[in-house]
């Protein structure tokens, strides 16, 4: 069972980015693309979201040969429902704001 | 595509390789994403990109470094953040503080050791222990003093390194390079002190002294001293010297005639004062410098040799009682007035007790022979005024003694207490930090050993860390508060004129010092330390059959 605690801009914005594709294992290079936070800031907010169990995450084999297994991040099914209201109520705060996604 | 199917620049490559050590070297607990955010970097589409992304591994790792050092600091020392540390029977045996505990104390502790206070209080102790003599750090702290007072062309300092350092040569060449550049210093020529005999002061600079300063009777003395011959220095040899060894040593012409000029002259000063005020300023100026460097100087002062001084009292008193003899009472009369006047007017001009002892004892012997004198002329008045004049000088003498002064006697007391105290904390200081360092080594070096060794083996290291870092903070606290009454003591020193109430306050001060290190150290150290292993043997011995006794009676009132 997950804990909800205050969140900072960076990581509304990274359950942002989970939340676009709400079911689909995501790259963490492609969370750092997409959210343009980089990979010093990104993955600690990752293990943070991950401790407190928002974050289920599995290792993908490599499809080329010779490369190591790719980690993958998606939000589990209760933090999403939090996720969002964390975002609105960040949004009616104006604590924070949504990025443009990538299409 | 992604930069792995292009040509690497240097810099991706250097990049990528510097991602591969994070991560062999990543914390065992969050390995998983350090390996993580390498498998991205054959992701990124340029060399930039790959740099950019390295860094922020670089950053993740330093962070996680530091997470897991914060976690491992938290923990007791021995352990590890994969459990260790835990006895054969699965029982966890680790000191119960925390590494942090252990280094905040620790460095607390230093940090208390390390101020100017816990400075002076360190070189004081360790001073005591090496009989107050100079260090090698103290060579060469005067060696920089002297480096930087010629670069800056300051005469003062120059002459005081000149007295104070322990190299004969070297002070030689200072004293003339301070008189050249302020001849007013010219008095150093006569205040450093020259013995051993290998080392005497040299004739030019005793002729110049004379020569600036020829109303004073000290340049004399101290060239009569230098050039006494064995006839003089021989003269009690044999006990109480005959008509023969005064003839020995009149027949010493040149020694004759610079102790008849000392005596006629108008003055008496050994240039203590002056010595005194250098010191004085210099201290106050590099309040750094440790005691021992700025008194050393001071204390090997040159002051008349006491001998040279008796010897020819007792030369001239000598003649005045030939002179009795022979019925030439005038002469007699003459000749003693003239060393009881020498004896005054050194007193008058000395500073030091010393060279009041000295004089004093100069002035009783002429005042006793004028007694026998004027008795035999008849003349009481007179025999009464010598007499008289005595017994002062014995009760001068009974006033300079060490305890004489109820007053004095609790101070030098109250500082033997105080030194008790310091020692006392110091030693224990040391002991703890020992202790700490021993205790904690062991647990960090040799975890398995400890772990697999006895449990009174476990236990001991375990006790030290705990308890030997909380002993030096205590100690070391006791230690400072104890040293303060001697710091005082410093301070008014170095604050004041020079009187010689504060200097016997200081020399109480330091000679309390001196009390424990000369049980360890001194003559009696072999007798101190045996006594200590007795008594601490006995005690042993009454412990394990107190001991013993007691388990015994639990036994008999606990049948299985």
């Amino acid at each position: 069972m997950g804990v909800r605690i205050r969140l900072s801009k960076q990581t509304l914005t990274v359950l942002d980015a989970l939340l676009t594709r709400p079911g689909q294992w995501q790259h963490g290079y492609s969370l750092s693309q997409s959210t343009s936070i980089p990979s010093g800031t990104l993955y600690p907010i990752l293990m943070r979201l991950e401790k407190l169990q928002w974050l289920e995450t599995r290792w993908e084999e490599a499809k080329t040969p010779g490369r190591p297994p790719r980690h993958l991040y998606r939000l589990s099914g209760t933090a999403r429902e939090w996720a969002r209201e964390e975002i609105h109520a960040a949004q009616e705060r104006r604590f924070w704001k949504p990025a443009e996604h990538e299409a | 595509m992604s930069v792995a199917n292009q040509e690497r620049p240097a810099v991706a490559r250097f990049a990528r390789w510097l991602l591969g050590c994070a991560v062999r070297h990543w914390p065992e607990e969050n390995r998983a994403w350090g390996l993580a955010l390498a498998a991205e970097i054959d992701e990124t589409w340029s060399a930039f990109e790959t740099l950019k992304w390295s860094f922020g591994g670089i950053m993740l790792f330093s962070r996680s470094v530091l997470s897991s050092v914060w976690k491992w600091m938290k923990l007791p020392a021995g352990s590890s953040l994969s459990g260790g540390a835990v006895g054969p029977e699965g029982s966890s045996l680790l000191p119960k503080r925390s590494r942090v505990f252990t280094a905040v104390v620790l460095a607390v502790a230093a940090l208390l050791l390390a101020l100017p206070e816990g400075r002076e209080a360190i070189r004081t102790v360790r001073a005591s222990w090496q009989e107050y003599g100079q260090s090698d750090s103290d060579a060469r702290t005067l060696e920089k003093l002297a480096a930087r007072a010629k670069k800056e062309k300051d005469a003062s300092t120059l002459a005081f390194v000149a007295l104070s350092t322990g190299d004969p040569k070297r002070a030689e060449v200072l004293t003339d390079q301070a008189v050249a550049l302020d001849p007013e210093l010219i008095w150093i020529y006569g205040a450093r002190n020259h013995w051993p005999k290998n080392d005497p002061p040299r004739q030019d600079w005793l002729a110049r002294l004379q020569a600036a300063d020829p109303d004073n009777a000290v340049p004399y003395l101290l060239e009569a001293h230098a050039v006494a011959g064995p006839r003089v220095h021989n003269l009690y040899d044999h006990g109480t010297p005959k008509d023969a060894d005064f003839e020995v040593a009149e027949s010493d012409s040149k020694w004759m005639a610079l102790m008849e000029r000392a005596y006629s002259a108008p003055r008496y000063d050994s240039y203590f004062q002056r010595h005194y005020q250098l010191t004085r300023t210099l201290w106050n100026r590099e309040k750094s410098l440790s005691f021992v460097l700025v008194l050393s100087g001071l204390w090997s002062h040159a002051f008349p040799s006491l001998l040279n001084l008796r010897t020819f009292a007792d030369v001239k008193i000598h003649e005045a009682q030939k002179a009795r003899t022979a019925g030439d009472w005038k002469r007699a009369e003459s000749l003693l007035a003239e060393v009881d006047a020498f004896g005054m007017r050194m007193a008058a001009g000395s500073g030091t007790k010393i060279e009041k002892v000295i004089a004093w004892s100069v002035s009783r012997r002429a005042n006793k022979e004028m007694a026998v004198l004027y008795s035999s002329l008849g003349k009481t008045e007179d025999e009464r005024r010598a007499t008289l004049r005595v017994e002062q000088i014995d009760s001068s003498f009974q006033g300079l003694r060490p305890g004489h002064d109820s007053a004095d006697h609790e101070r030098a007391q109250t500082f033997q207490r105080e030194a008790l105290l310091v020692q006392g904390f110091g030693i224990l200081a040391v002991i703890a930090v020992l202790a700490a360092l021993a205790g904690v080594l062991m647990l960090e070096l040799w975890p398995s050993r400890i772990r697999n060794a006895q449990t009174i083996s476990r236990r001991v290291p375990c006790w030290l860390a705990d308890y030997g870092p909380t002993t030096l903070l205590v100690a070391s606290v006791a230690f400072l508060m104890s040293f303060l009454p001697f710091q005082r003591a410093f301070e008014e020193y170095r604050a004041s004129n020079y009187a010689l109430l504060n200097e016997e306050r200081l020399l109480d001060s330091m000679w309390g010092l001196l009390e424990i290190p000369q049980y360890v150290t001194g003559v009696n150290a072999a007798v101190s330390i045996w006594t200590f292993v007795t008594v601490a043997l006995s005690a042993l011995l009454l412990f394990v059959l107190a001991r013993g006794f007691y388990r015994m009676r639990r036994t008999v009132a606990k049948p299985a």
